[in-house]
């Protein structure tokens, strides 16, 4: 329970931190956009990958993101990893069997292509993690709310419920880590009655979560009831007009870090669209790595 | 003038509970009224019923001489403000600011206005030095510290405190006694009214109802609750510290008319010997 602290909010004041809450979004889905742009070569494409990844740790150590907590989530993916080996490397797939690396016994074999597109995909989902770390990050939950309610504001002509979307991401958000203490006690409490979380089979596992689940899905529901009593009796309609006490606001920093960042994801889509089989080791290096 | 009227209510969650049974009683504005009573006595069903949270199945509940209904429960909920029990189920947002801004963003109040408010009313209950706070930063008095703020900041005429020192500690509580004590020498226009369990906090009202299923035991003034010590045990209470102390004293012949709450009996006490 203690590693659930994965993308939260870091409270200091870096330059990220005090970026825009909808810039950083519009910034977050342009990088995204940007490292799902296929190369046809794959050392072009893990190339660029890796150039990412090193401009991403620069920006995570710059806006202090846990870099523990960031391992720590790759680590918990590693049955994607797994997924992917035998996917790309021990399932022979036609379209990845040009270079071969290993044959056993002359009926086998194992190709470059796939161990560099399994490479090339967990790669970009660390990508996407860290991105999405460096976001929720360094902006406050409600900033990251108000954001995703300006961005969805336009929907309110067709009577899309915005607001009410909004409000129920930001009291997720609040309540996330309410919740998790109280995941916390339930287990104290269930293991000093004798319930062992951590070791037994599936069956003893799954019979000790259910002792977690049930009052734990009780007390949220009663918590939920509460909440809402003390939202009315502060006067809370989702109906109807309401002020905002924190302003979201769009500075100059804003606009340079668009103009830096947009431009780039531009460039590289060019690239990627334009110029798809392009090996860049052969036109800086002038050197054929055959793949 | 009657803050709140409560005439005949009856309320029930289902046909064989009876939560509240026919219960009566007056407010006037400005009073600081203790409604106590066992767990399962209809305490905070009253609560609920005088916020309009619920809707009553019989009676009527009056707030500044206006009968509340469904058509008008939104506007005189504007005059009614009321402070849970458990500190956390009532932090909505995510930092102290926010959260005591939250009602008067539903108020529509002109945000320009609002950052002073929200100081205004940290300040008062002290927790100004932690605005940027996150909820899981805070004591449990200390949210319950910034639930009163958020209320205050509305500036209602009714204040209800639902058992909210019941999930505090000794610190916590203390805390809030002795915030509400200052709420009354600031404001003696607010209406307070405390549901409890705390008998040291109903000591503090002018006017104690004390509720046993559901339905009114006794009510009476300060002096009429706390005068018969015996007649408080006999319906299951503890008595307040001060009054049990004072009460030994009288019956070993100390003439503590005039002695009403601990500085002066300690004074007395020190005169006398």
């Amino acid at each position: 329970m203690d590693s659930i602290s994965f993308g939260r909010y870091v409270n200091y004041d870096s330059f990220i931190h005090r970026l825009d809450a909808r810039n950083k979004i519009l910034l977050l889905i342009a990088l995204m956009i940007m490292i799902f742009m296929p190369f046809s070569t794959w050392s072009t494409s893990l190339i660029f990958s890796l150039l990412y990844f090193i401009i991403l740790m620069i920006l995570m150590g710059v806006s202090h993101c846990s870099f523990k907590s960031f391992f720590k989530g790759i680590l918990s993916m590693w049955f994607l990893l797994l997924f992917l080996i035998i996917m790309f490397i021990f399932i022979p797939n036609p379209s990845l069997s040009s270079v071969p690396l290993y044959t056993f016994n002359e009926s086998y074999t194992i190709y470059w292509d796939g161990i560099y597109q399994a490479a090339y995909i967990f790669l970009r989902l660390i990508l996407m993690m860290s991105l999405t770390l460096i976001l929720t990050s360094t902006t406050k939950p409600l900033d990251l709310t108000y954001a995703l309610e300006w961005y969805m504001y336009p929907l309110n002509i067709i009577n899309f419920p915005s607001h009410t979307i909004a409000m129920m991401i930001s009291i997720a958000l609040r309540f996330i880590p309410t919740i998790l203490d109280e995941a916390k006690r339930i287990m104290k409490a269930q293991e000093s009655r004798g319930v062992d979380f951590s070791r037994g089979g599936l069956f003893k596992k799954v019979k000790a979560i259910i002792s977690l689940i049930i009052p734990l899905f009780v007390s949220a529901f009663d918590r939920s009831q509460q909440l809402s009593d003390a939202m009315e009796a502060r006067g809370y309609d989702p109906n109807s007009k309401r002020s905002r006490y924190r302003k979201l606001k769009f500075h100059l920093k804003d606009l340079i870090s668009a103009l830096i960042i947009l431009p780039i994801v531009a460039f590289i889509m060019y690239l990627s669209i334009a110029q798809n089989d392009l090996d860049i080791i052969y036109t800086l290096f002038k050197v054929e790595v055959g793949f | 003038m009657k803050a709140i009227s409560v005439k005949n209510l009856t309320y029930s969650y289902d046909e064989h509970h009876i939560a509240i049974d026919d219960i009566s009683f007056d407010i006037m504005q400005g009073s600081y009224v203790s409604i106590i009573g066992p767990n399962g006595s209809g305490k905070s069903t009253l609560a609920k019923l005088i916020d309009g949270l619920i809707s009553s199945n019989k009676g009527e509940i009056k707030i500044f001489d206006t009968t509340l209904d469904r058509k008008n429960v939104n506007k005189l909920r504007q005059r009614i403000g009321i402070v849970f029990q458990n500190p956390d189920n009532q932090f909505i947002s995510s930092t102290v600011e926010d959260d005591i801004a939250f009602g008067l963003e539903n108020q529509n109040v002109d945000p320009a206005l609002m950052k002073d408010i929200v100081l205004e009313y940290a300040k008062k209950v002290k927790m100004s030095d932690y605005l940027d706070k996150e909820p899981s930063n805070l004591s449990g008095g200390q949210k319950q510290r910034v639930a009163i703020a958020g209320v205050l900041a509305l500036n209602r005429d009714i204040i209800i405190f639902d058992e909210a020192t019941s999930m505090l500690d000794p610190k916590g509580r203390e805390d809030i006694r002795n915030l509400i004590k200052q709420l009354r020498k600031s404001n003696p226009n607010l209406t307070m009214l405390s549901i409890t369990h705390d008998i040291e906090e109903a000591y503090l009202s002018d006017y104690v109802i004390i509720l046993n299923k559901g339905k009114i035991v006794k009510q009476g003034n300060h002096d009429e609750i706390f005068s018969n010590l015996d007649e408080l045990k006999s319906l299951g209470f503890e008595t307040p510290f001060f009054a049990t102390i004072k009460e030994k004293l009288q019956k070993r012949g100390y003439d503590l008319k005039n002695i009403n709450n601990i500085e002066e009996l300690i004074n007395k006490l020190c005169q006398l010997m």
